[in-house]
């Protein structure tokens, strides 16, 4: 019953920003037009040497790059990429932050001090630098990517249910469940964790705007989703090469991550203000 | 205060003993022969059996895993972090000979994010709600969302090959060693710009974000609302007692910030060819000179632990309150 509340009116707190809602339609529609990708471009990786480094014109709406492969059908796809990876990455970090979260904030003591103190080394190491040293030393892959991803950027979404474990774990409802004779795992994943979610929705949004960020700066630097597979970052790695005449290559797919970057940004930011009481004022 | 410093520096050992031990254990989780990682892959293939036998040895290849990882901490607290696969000197000395440029760079930045960054943030917080507020706030968020590299592609693309304004990149122009004292610090300068506003624009987007709920978080104490109640004029409000009180938690951003420029470095560093660490990294990984690779991202994690643990003693120092909740249940 609460919870239902609680969600509905975040939702209706959400629809008050115009941005939010735009930002979550381009979500929306990058989704789809990525899933149905093979459908409505041409083959993103059919080389055509005659028409290389074309500008846009009507048969390449967005111009050829230095292979003539056309760079809306690539840029297209590249989305497949940079979703995937960015959802799966996230997802991966998720599963691990929430489960070292709660076994911190249920137990405390131990558990506690030994999670916090595994989130303060994973925070030392630049997080860049930490992913690229993984990705190249088990070889770049779009599964070495997600992982790398995923272990190093967990910490967030730990502390944040972490601190919600210990707001809500000592609640009449999980007093409740404890009184009533649940085992540990059972009042942990499903009484407390469902109802400290809510937050850890908040820094996923955020952690897919990161993992988007940071697969296409490794595409870029030449160490992401091995060619020819299209993706946004080495779209612009080729764009490097050409700097003096081909813009066209520079601009597209670098406002494509911008956008979707920005949108998972503000949807983050506008579900966190939804959700804190004290923004209603 | 001494015994919160004592166990802020005991935690600060246990996390540098975590540092190492998560970085040995990555390299020995790559499947392979570790002997790799300090003769290069190519090297392996030319030496006879006896030869390879003889390295892994040295290098104590042949012993239990503890006392490998022994004997690489030892290593690692005498700062020796082996050769080089590339040219075969010390791995520290190569960093100590690039970490000035970074250092340089990395300082710029961070003071020019400080600069217009904090004001701004500060400023925000006291026009809370109006319009101008909520759009420079969106706008901070456009600019955070930007891709660095993008963005130095575009600023490379439009002040040095379409304006031809600032150089392309390097530290210095070609004939740097003929020209004076002072057109050597314009010309070196003017290889800045363009690295600086690449590393610094995100964070002017977070020390304005930090600095201004921090002083919103400020605005609703109740010394504030003491201090207009006993007549204080708005602006004597801000200046004297909300202001000085928002800037303590920006203590905070020194820890979080320099693993950020670090991350950013990389990136940036590359693309405008500075020689400073970060290039030195990603060089490195590019030639799997895994020995520099490793003592980097040692150095550079001990440099985070470095700072976040000042900036946890100066916030200590700052606001008493922090060394008390820290020892509450």
């Amino acid at each position: 019953m609460k919870r239902d509340s609680v969600s509905a009116m975040t939702w209706r707190r959400f629809q008050r920003s115009k941005l939010a809602l735009g930002a979550l339609a381009y979500v929306v529609v990058v989704a789809l037009i990525a899933l149905i990708a093979p459908m409505i471009t041409v083959d993103p990786n059919a080389v055509d040497i005659a028409s290389r480094l074309r500008p846009p014109d009507h048969t390449h709406r967005l111009g050829t790059d230095d292979l003539g492969r056309d760079v809306l059908a690539r840029v297209i796809h590249g989305a497949r990429v940079s979703l995937t990876v960015g959802l799966t990455a996230t997802l991966i970090s998720l599963l691990i932050g929430s489960f070292l979260g709660a076994i911190a904030g249920y137990y405390g003591g131990a558990a506690d001090w030994l999670v916090s103190r595994l989130i303060e080394i994973v925070l030392c190491f630049p997080f860049l630098l930490l992913v690229l040293g993984i990705v190249a030393l088990f070889r770049p892959s779009f599964i070495t990517i997600m992982i790398a991803l995923g272990l190093t950027s967990w910490t967030t979404e730990a502390r944040f249910v972490r601190g919600e474990f210990l707001r809500i774990r000592d609640m009449e409802f999980a007093q409740a469940a404890r009184a009533s004779g649940a085992r540990d795992a059972r009042i942990i994943f499903r009484h407390l964790l469902p109802n400290a979610i809510a937050p850890v929705l908040v820094s996923a949004s955020f952690g897919v705007a990161s993992a988007i960020l940071i697969e296409s700066a490794l595409s870029f630097l030449g160490m992401g989703v091995p060619p020819p597979t299209p993706t946004w970052g080495n779209i612009l790695y080729s764009a490097e090469q050409h700097l003096e005449y081909a813009w066209w290559l520079a601009v597209f797919p670098g406002v494509a991550i911008f956008l979707t970057v920005a949108a998972f940004n503000i949807i983050g930011d506008r579900v966190r203000d939804a959700l804190d009481p004290r923004s209603e004022s | 205060m001494t015994s919160y410093v004592v166990r802020r520096l005991l935690y600060a050992v246990l996390t540098f003993i975590g540092i190492t031990i998560a970085v040995f254990a990555l390299v020995h989780a790559v499947p392979g022969d570790p002997i790799t990682f300090y003769i290069g892959a190519h090297g392996a293939h030319n030496l006879s059996q006896p030869t390879l036998e003889a390295i892994r040895h040295e290098y104590h290849l042949d012993e239990p895993l503890v006392t490998q990882y022994l004997y690489w901490l030892r290593g690692v607290l005498r700062l020796d972090f082996g050769t080089s696969v590339v040219d075969h000197r010390y791995v520290t000395t190569r960093i100590l000979e690039k970490l000035p440029n970074s250092v340089e760079l990395n300082l710029i930045a961070f003071l020019v994010a400080a600069a217009i960054g904090v004001p701004i943030g500060l400023w925000s917080a006291t026009r809370s709600g109006r319009p101008i507020e909520r759009a420079s706030a969106v706008l901070f968020f456009l600019l955070y969302s930007l891709p660095s590299f993008w963005v130095a592609l575009l600023l490379m693309e439009l002040f040095s090959v379409k304006l031809g304004l600032l150089p392309t990149f390097g530290m210095t122009s070609d004939e740097y060693l003929d020209l004076s004292a002072g057109q050597k610090l314009i010309d070196h300068a003017r290889h800045l710009v363009l690295p600086v506003i690449t590393l610094s624009y995100a964070q002017i987007a977070i020390f304005a974000r930090f600095s201004k709920s921090a002083l919103t978080e400020v605005i609703r104490q109740d010394y504030i609302t003491t201090a207009r109640a006993k007549g204080v004029a708005p602006r004597g409000v801000l200046w004297r007692h909300a202001f000085r009180n928002a800037l303590i938690p920006l203590i905070t951003l020194l820890g979080l910030t320099i693993p950020t420029l670090l991350s950013v470095g990389v990136i940036t560093e590359q693309i405008f060819q500075w020689d400073g660490i970060g290039r030195l990294y990603f060089v490195s990984i590019l030639t799997r000179d895994y020995p520099t690779v490793l003592g980097l991202t040692v150095v550079t994690a001990v440099v985070t632990l470095f700072a976040s643990l000042l900036a946890d003693i100066l916030y200590a120092m700052a606001d008493p309150r922090v060394r008390f909740e820290e020892t509450a249940p």
